[in-house]
């Protein structure tokens, strides 16, 4: 992509970040009042790149779709397009919960196309992997706690219905509070891996320019995050609870696993 | 006569027998007058509360009393006999009698202690008194019943451990909401239950109340009560997805709540639970409701079994209250007994004071007139002597009257003085 192209590119990305904010609030706090400001940073956002898929095209004489960087930021545009035409038709805002950190992720992802910076030290370069480790581990803390918390919701909902009062009646939470729990330890949960995989990003980005891309391992990686702000969405926008909402967190759960199984001896890949 | 109740209850029968046997406001008045009419029945009472179905009757020594309850359960609500055979309980006599003062103590009720039986039994009492089905026998044996419940009240601590249906409908809320603080609570139908359970659920802590009801104006004075929101019946189900706690107690004969309705209300709360509490009998909300997601439905059954699972303690306070059931039912047999035996009584006294009357006036024909204190001194000796010669089978008979052999003792009576059949 056109070099000013990426600089516009990179500006959305930032301004798209207002809008994983406004998904994080919505989800923790139950608040929507960062929606207006999210909304606005996404309409900027969307201009910006439309400037930048523009500036490319005329640079490159047709449209910006040469590698996968370039393609992600083109599809992060159309779903941005699409997003703002569903929400002007049915102000369906609510959607907004789970496109505006998709969009925000694979325009980050789009704008890391040419390095543009090498570490200052060793040390640096170290500790940024380290944080990305222990944003990823407190994520996973959060996961695990989600998952353990809605399969208690389960065994609770289970006696509730069958309605034979057991021993393990009076031990168990209400479900009222399972449920905060679980929202609780989802959220936290959705914002650390959220920042480790950006953690992450950069840190590849830095390493290795655009080579990580391809590996499937990342891939993965960027498969769990996305099932993960799924169940986010769904809880958030849907209210799932139960078995439904199980069976979505052990999913996560198992991706995420799957996925760190996956990391075993990927800095060595990375660090060639 | 003999006495005898016939009945189902909720450990005898399950919802959908009581149901069917259950009368209403509209159908007792005819019930009541077919039962009195019955061949050998001299009085008769019907009690029918969400938990049981009793007949009590008062009968002729000849009638086969037991046979005739069944028969009128049978005819009267349209059931098959042999249907309706394996759920009946029968208490005959000392047993009914003892049955009856356990019920009124709400010893036998679902949640024991409750305090909604003893109403109940009240108003079914004084039906039955309005419809002349009710006259000396069972009106002087409910009338004991009535203080013995008040009597085992008072002295054991069963009414405050009782947790009645509400009780057992807060735990299980809190169980689902945790705490009550953000609940809406709607009750629809303005019944005795219904209440009891707002009540409760307002004072632990729901901050909202519905009311709806057929007839507004019931709902209107509820909801005045217990500073609620009153809600037309026609548009109750609108309202539904605001509402966290639905109570259902109306005398509707056909499911009010289905599971499709049930579905799409659940969707518009985005899946937040919702807690049913079924009251009525016969049930308002459709059984398979509690199988849509999020939604925990409990009928009068359920409640039952979540209060039973820790009854220990009530068990407790209510062995005390059996025992003064056991010395009232004594003190009953006692008192009834003693009915028994005035008759006799009377009959033996008028029996020697004719007598006496009748040697005075002889000996008064054979000397003549006599002086003032003379006819004194003959008054005073005769009724000493005829108080002696009663004092010993009165007190006897008093004392025995309730024992195995008082009826012995009293035909003995009869017969040594004559006193005809």
């Amino acid at each position: 992509m056109h070099e000013t192209g990426v600089l516009w590119l990179r500006v959305a990305a930032v301004l798209y970040s207002v809008g994983l904010a406004h998904a994080v609030t919505v989800v923790t706090a139950r608040r929507n009042t960062l929606f207006p400001a999210a909304l606005f940073a996404f309409y900027t956002g969307v201009v910006l790149q439309i400037v930048a898929v523009v500036e490319s095209s005329l640079a490159l004489g047709h449209l910006p779709v040469n590698n996968f960087f370039e393609t992600i930021s083109l599809c992060a545009l159309i779903i941005g397009i699409s997003f703002l035409i569903v929400y002007l038709q049915y102000r369906f805002s609510s959607l907004s919960v789970f496109i505006f950190p998709v969009v925000f992720l694979m325009t980050l992802i789009g704008s890391m196309e040419t390095p543009i910076a090498s570490w200052p030290n060793t040390r640096l370069r170290d500790a940024w992997l380290l944080l990305h480790v222990v944003l990823i581990l407190l994520g996973y803390a959060g996961l695990l706690l989600t998952a353990v918390g809605s399969i208690f919701y389960l065994i609770q909902e289970r006696q509730l219905k069958r309605k034979r009062p057991s021993a393990l009646f009076d031990r168990l939470p209400p479900l009222a509070t399972l449920d905060s729990l679980i929202t609780h330890a989802m959220s936290f949960g959705f914002l650390f891996i959220t920042l480790g995989v950006i953690a992450a990003i950069t840190w590849a980005f830095i390493e290795t320019g655009s080579r990580w891309i391809g590996y499937p391992r990342i891939g993965l990686a960027l498969l769990t995050w996305l099932v993960y702000l799924l169940m986010v969405f769904l809880r958030a926008t849907a209210g799932w609870r139960g078995r439904k909402a199980a069976v979505m967190a052990i999913t996560v759960l198992c991706c995420a696993a799957l996925t760190w199984a996956a990391h075993v001896g990927l800095r060595s890949i990375l660090e060639q | 006569m003999k006495f005898c109740i016939t009945g189902v209850n909720h450990r005898t029968a399950p919802v959908e027998v009581r149901e069917r046997l259950a009368f209403d406001a509209a159908n007792i008045s005819d019930a009541l007058r077919d039962l009195k009419h019955r061949p050998g029945v001299l009085e008769g009472m019907i009690l029918s509360t969400c938990n049981r179905v009793e007949i009590a009757l008062a009968t002729e020594d000849g009638a086969e009393a037991a046979r005739c309850a069944d028969e009128f359960l049978a005819e009267n609500r349209h059931v098959e006999r042999e249907w309706v055979t394996p759920y009946l309980y029968r208490f005959a006599d000392r047993d009914a009698i003892h049955h009856l003062f356990r019920v009124a103590a709400s010893l036998d009720s679902m949640v024991v202690g409750e305090p909604q039986i003893l109403g109940q039994l009240k108003a079914a009492w004084s039906v039955a008194r309005e419809h002349g089905a009710i006259s000396g026998f069972l009106d002087a044996l409910l009338t004991r019943a009535f203080s013995v419940a008040k009597r085992v009240r008072t002295e054991t601590e069963i009414g405050s451990s009782a947790v009645s249906v509400s009780f057992a409908a807060v735990e299980l809320a809190r169980e689902i909401f945790g705490n009550l603080k953000n609940t809406t609570v709607m009750v629809v139908g303005a019944g005795k239950m219904a209440e009891a359970a707002a009540r409760h659920l307002r004072r632990c802590g729901a901050p909202r109340l519905m009311v709806t009801n057929r007839t507004r104006e019931r709902a209107a004075e509820m909801a005045r009560q217990w500073d609620g929101q009153v809600v037309d019946y026609e548009r109750f189900n609108s309202v539904l997805p605001q509402v966290d706690i639905v109570i259902t107690s109306s005398g509707a004969p056909h499911y009010i709540l289905t599971p499709e309705q049930m579905k799409k209300v659940v969707e518009v709360r985005k899946n937040r639970p919702m807690f049913l509490i079924d009251i009525a009998v016969p049930r308002n909300i459709d059984p398979a409701v509690n199988k849509v997601e999020n939604v925990f439905l409990y009928d009068i059954d359920d409640l039952q079994r979540v209060v039973d699972s820790n009854v220990e303690h009530r068990q407790q306070v209510a062995n005390e209250a059996e025992q003064i059931i056991q010395e009232e039912v004594d003190r009953m047999l006692v008192r009834l007994r003693a009915r028994e035996v005035v008759p006799t009584i009377v009959s033996l006294q008028e029996q020697l004071e004719a007598m006496r009357a009748a040697e005075v006036a002889r000996m008064k024909g054979r000397f003549g007139t006599l002086t003032p204190q003379q006819e004194e001194a003959l008054e005073a000796l005769t009724r000493g002597l005829i108080n002696k010669i009663a004092h010993g089978p009165i007190s006897e008979l008093r004392r025995n009257a309730a024992e195995p052999d008082g009826e012995q003792l009293l035909n003995a009576v009869r017969r040594v003085f004559r006193l005809g059949a």
